[in-house]
């Protein structure tokens, strides 16, 4: 028996034809152009999006031939703020519909089923879509001491990753713990915290970074991999280009008293009700790549800065080592301890001491006396 | 040839005051615009910096861990005797030590005493020009550059005397002052020894020549040689003490000023109590104090009066404001300052030992230039000075080049403008 | 290459070894002159020494911006003179009112100032760059600069222009990324401070010694310095 289609199962739930080709567009805009889901969401007239008509049409022959993709979401060491900013997410008709496409076979927050009962559902899934299945990770894995710092039904994450990535077709790592080790590797990262991509290196490892990751990235990169049976182009650190090419400086609305030299000092000076840059107040939006300035979060309400908070760079390797989140980007990551600062002044003084000593025992011994014992030397001789 | 004993001395010489200041040097070639021999002949190795280099090579190869290692890497070069050849004609043919270059330095450096500091190392390594050399053997076994031996210098007083018709006190015990003239004054300039004399008297000074300390140019401290320094300064102390004066009293000499006034204390033992002064700034206290009185405008009608500082008695001496003060009594309308002046002023170009070093001339007729500029510019007709050094370059040179300018003294000014 | 990890080690780790080795290479050659033995003068004063480095410090301080005329250098070679000013005047405004760089500051003393508006900053880091460029024509064809200059003169120039170029280019977003400007910008900071205790940028340290030994030796005289 074959597995029936999306489409199928979509005009099963009652959806017309018209209905399908709309929610098509509306994939290939979430999947290609960065503006469009919002841009469609609010209704505008059709020939500012006509560049998604092709794209539509490929969606939708995809979907129409497809079957609903099978996905194994594991939790490691996250907090499953990923998951519930996807399910939370203000673009209800965008999740819901990617949620119809995909089927969640596994996922230990949100799935009814726990203990043995969907851990054997878990197995039964991937031994039934071997190869075909996709892995979404989320939270970091330690590997300290074999991985016993995070066990779920007696197996440590390491284990169970390895297992599960074995017969995966992709790997999608959301969040930053899972792509670049997030909050569990930060320093001194006593589990030995890493990232997806660190550890699965025979697989193709989409990271999605953020914290959380944005809902809309997640899934139209999913979406991607679904229409198009592949992983969106990635850059140097696996991201999809299409979400992770501009920094939030880059789109910040903030950005022209950025230029004019305008800049809040505290958060409740004027420059602040000013909505004046928050540069000086640790912004890290010129370092940091992500899609936050533009989708937005809240189906386009806000982001960080807009709502009068400085960027952390939450979609960054190690920010939360990179220097002080409310410490301009300029300065240094790490102040100086006072001591090493003494050290290196004290190994400064002994090394100069002991020079200028041999530079003294250079000179002539009359040279170092008063003038008066000159003399009496001089008269001596 | 002893380059050792060169480097030894550049490595006794400095202390951190040298150490500093050579730290400080960034290199950024301003004090070439300073120097009168660079201004005139455009000759970058004129440059005060790089009249320096010896010293701060021999610093570096020597105190500094960098400098060791570049030397070890081969780098840098040592010293060698070629080079110490090369530098005795930049800092003895080319440098007066008039210290202009430490009034541009951005850095503030006192460049004038680390360029005398060379000179030191150059004359342990005995590389003075012949000429200079010569002239300080005399000094040492004369006791005079000049040839002014004992007899001379009896027979000169004694004429002096009888030509001005003045009183010249010798070996008086018990007196006040003990003066000291320069050779050049002696056989050059006597007219100067009997202004000053006239000055003196006409003041009610207690004052004494003295047979033994009867030399004050000090032609050590032009090669550099602190032995030798100390030696001639030695002479005028113990003048000094032997006759008991409070005070001596420079004449119209810069260098000597330099050394016995701000060097002396510094590298010997000066006797207790001896005061050092020159005869410009006593010329000042005697006008200031009433003790002597000028006829006021005495100089008016000779066409203009300008005053030339010398490097030694005004940049480095301090007595700025006394010739002027004179001149302002003597010649109200008819003075006129040069620019620059004070302590700003360019160098005559003879000093430092400089004029009795023949091969020299081209480049000290060069510099005059500058001068002669000056002078026509405030349409000089007499040039006052404080300087006999100063005033032999100013004689030669406007000989030479044929300038239309009255050389004076200073002291002999006052002394044929004062008041019965 | 991942930029941003480079710029976290140009931020991080290099910077705070750049820091050190430049406090204890400062501070190794201030002991190394303070301790190199100092003759105490025994000179009677005729004027006072202190008012001579009073006065030698003041004369420093306001001559070039106000009276620059009374200094023959001035006219004798204006281009050293005027892009020697204007260059640590621009460099010093924009190391201590630029607001990245006050937050630097900030960030290592525990407190911060106001700053200029970044177009002001601008201006005067664009002049400082066009005057350092100046020095550097000027030591190319001064006779004497040509003599007196060594591969530390010419290193002493790139090391310091580096900084200064990367961060205007930084400011203004051109040629490459931000991430990537930045960690250059940094990574030639790093690169000068330890650089500063080797070479003679480390004149504004001796500044003061020779500026104070200058005015002490005139002011004793009584002679302006």
């Amino acid at each position: 028996m074959t597995e029936p289609t999306i489409y199928q199962h979509l005009l099963d739930q009652g959806l017309s034809r018209r209905e399908f080709l709309k929610l098509c567009g509306v994939l290939a805009g979430a999947m290609g152009l960065r503006c469009a889901a919002p841009v469609l969401a609010s209704g505008l007239p059709a020939h500012l999006v006509n560049d998604n008509a092709s794209a539509a049409e490929a969606v939708a022959q995809a979907l129409e031939s497809k079957p609903r993709l099978p996905v194994i979401w594991l939790e490691f060491q996250d907090c499953a703020g990923c998951s519930e900013a996807l399910t939370r997410s203000q673009s209800p008709t965008l999740v819901d519909l990617v949620l119809n496409k995909i089927s969640i076979e596994y996922h230990e927050t949100l799935s009814a089923a726990a203990g043995f009962q969907i851990e054997e559902n878990k197995q039964a899934i991937m031994k039934k879509y071997a190869g075909k299945y996709a892995l979404v990770i989320e939270g970091a894995i330690p590997v300290a001491d074999d991985g016993i710092y995070c066990t779920i039904g007696g197996r440590s994450s390491l284990d169970l990753l390895k297992e599960a990535a074995a017969g995966a077709a992709a790997i999608i790592a959301t969040g930053n713990c899972a792509t670049f080790g997030g909050l569990p590797k930060a320093n001194p990262n006593p589990t030995g915290a890493k990232g997806v991509w660190e550890i699965i290196t025979d697989k193709p490892v989409v990271n999605i970074p953020g914290c959380p990751a944005i809902p809309e990235v997640f899934t139209g990169v999913l979406a991607h991999f679904l229409v198009f049976g592949a992983l969106p182009e990635l850059d140097h650190l696996n991201r999809p280009k299409t979400f992770y090419a501009e920094t939030i400086h880059d789109r910040c609305l903030r950005r022209p008293f950025y230029e004019a030299g305008k800049f809040a000092n505290t958060f409740d000076d004027e420059g602040a009700r000013q909505g004046w840059c928050l540069y000086k107040l640790g912004c890290k939006g010129p370092t940091t790549y992500n899609s936050c300035a533009t989708i937005k979060w809240q189906a386009g309400l806000s982001f960080p800065v807009q709502s009068g908070h400085p960027c952390l760079g939450c979609s960054e390797p190690n920010f939360w080592d990179g220097g002080g989140f409310y410490q301009g980007q300029s300065a240094p990551v790490i102040r100086p301890a006072l001591a090493g600062v003494g050290v290196a002044a004290i190994a400064g003084v002994v090394l100069g001491a002991g020079v200028a000593a041999a530079n003294r025992a250079q000179k002539p011994r009359d040279a170092e006396k008063p003038v008066a014992a000159q003399q009496n030397s001089a008269a001596k001789e | 040839m002893k380059t050792q004993e060169a480097i030894n001395t550049f490595v006794k010489e400095t202390g951190g005051w040298v150490a500093a200041q050579l730290e400080a040097c960034t290199r950024c070639g301003m004090c070439a615009e300073a120097c009168h021999f660079y201004q005139a002949t455009g000759n970058p190795e004129y440059a005060p910096v790089w009249k320096l280099e010896l010293l701060r090579r021999a610093y570096e190869q020597r105190f500094t861990i960098s400098g060791k290692a570049r030397l070890a890497l081969g780098i840098d070069k040592p010293i060698t005797d070629a080079d110490l050849t090369h530098w005795s004609t930049l800092l003895y043919e080319a440098c007066t030590l008039c210290n202009k270059c430490s009034m541009v330095c951005p850095m503030g450096i006192d460049i004038g005493p680390l360029l005398h500091n060379v000179r030191s190392a150059l004359s342990e390594a005995e590389v003075v020009p012949l000429e200079l050399m010569a002239a300080v053997n005399k000094q040492v076994t004369e006791g005079s550059p000049l040839g002014v031996t004992d007899s001379v210098w009896d027979d000169r007083m004694e004429w002096v005397a009888d030509e001005w018709e003045v009183e010249l006190p010798i070996d008086v015990k018990g007196a006040d002052m003990l003066v000291v003239f320069s050779s050049i004054e002696i056989m050059k300039f006597p007219e100067n020894i009997s202004a000053i004399a006239k000055i003196l008297n006409k003041a009610g000074e207690k004052w004494t020549l003295s047979r033994q300390g009867r030399e004050v140019v000090n032609f050590g401290f032009y090669e550099g040689s602190e032995k030798r320094t100390k030696l001639f300064m030695q002479r005028v102390f113990d003048a000094a003490k032997a006759l008991g004066v409070k005070r001596v009293l420079v004449t119209e000499c810069g260098h000597a000023y330099d050394a016995l006034r701000w060097t002396a204390a510094n590298i010997m033992d000066v006797p207790a109590g001896l005061e050092v002064i020159h005869i410009a700034g006593l010329i000042g206290d005697y006008v200031r104090s009433g003790r002597i009185k000028l006829k006021p405008g005495a100089y008016d009608n000779d066409g203009t009066i300008t005053f030339h500082d010398a490097c030694k008695i005004q940049r480095r001496g301090g007595h700025i404001k006394e010739p002027r003060e004179v001149l302002n009594i003597l010649a109200p309308h008819a003075f006129k300052e040069m620019t620059p002046n004070k302590e700003e002023a360019i160098c005559c170009g003879g000093g430092g030992g400089v004029i009795a070093i023949k091969a020299a001339d081209p480049q000290r007729y060069a510099v005059f230039q500058l001068k002669i500029d000056q002078m026509k510019k405030v349409g000089a007709k007499t040039v006052a000075m404080t300087c006999s050094n100063c005033r032999l370059q100013f004689t030669d040179s406007v000989k030479h080049f044929n300038v239309d300018v009255k050389i004076a003294g200073l002291s002999q000014m006052v002394a044929d403008a004062l008041e019965d | 290459m991942d930029w941003n990890a480079i710029l976290e080690f140009a931020r991080g780790t290099f910077f705070q070894v750049a820091l050190l080795v430049f406090v204890a290479g400062m501070v190794y050659r201030l002991a190394r002159i303070l301790l190199l033995g100092w003759k105490p003068n025994r000179v009677t004063a005729k004027g006072s020494r202190l008012g001579g480095v009073g006065m030698s410090f003041l004369k420093g301080a306001i001559i070039w911006p106000f009276i620059p005329w009374v200094k023959n250098t001035a006219s004798r070679n204006p281009v050293i003179y005027i892009a020697g000013g204007i260059f640590h005047f621009g460099l010093f405004t924009v190391i201590l009112l630029g607001t990245a760089h006050m937050l630097v500051w900030k960030s290592l003393l525990g407190f911060g100032w106001p700053t200029l508006p970044l177009p002001i900053v601008d201006w005067l880091s664009a002049i400082a760059i066009a005057a350092m460029i100046g020095l550097f024509i000027n030591r190319l064809i001064n006779p004497v600069l040509k003599l007196i200059s060594g591969p530390a003169e010419w290193l002493n120039l790139l090391i310091v222009f580096l900084p200064m170029v990367t961060g205007y280019i930084m400011t203004h977003h051109l040629f490459f990324r931000y991430e990537v400007l930045f960690s250059l910008h940094m990574l030639a900071v790093d690169v000068l401070l330890i650089w500063i205790p080797l070479s003679r940028i480390s004149h504004f340290m001796f500044y003061f010694f020779s500026k104070a030994i200058h005015g002490a030796e005139f002011g004793k005289r009584a002679v302006t310095p």
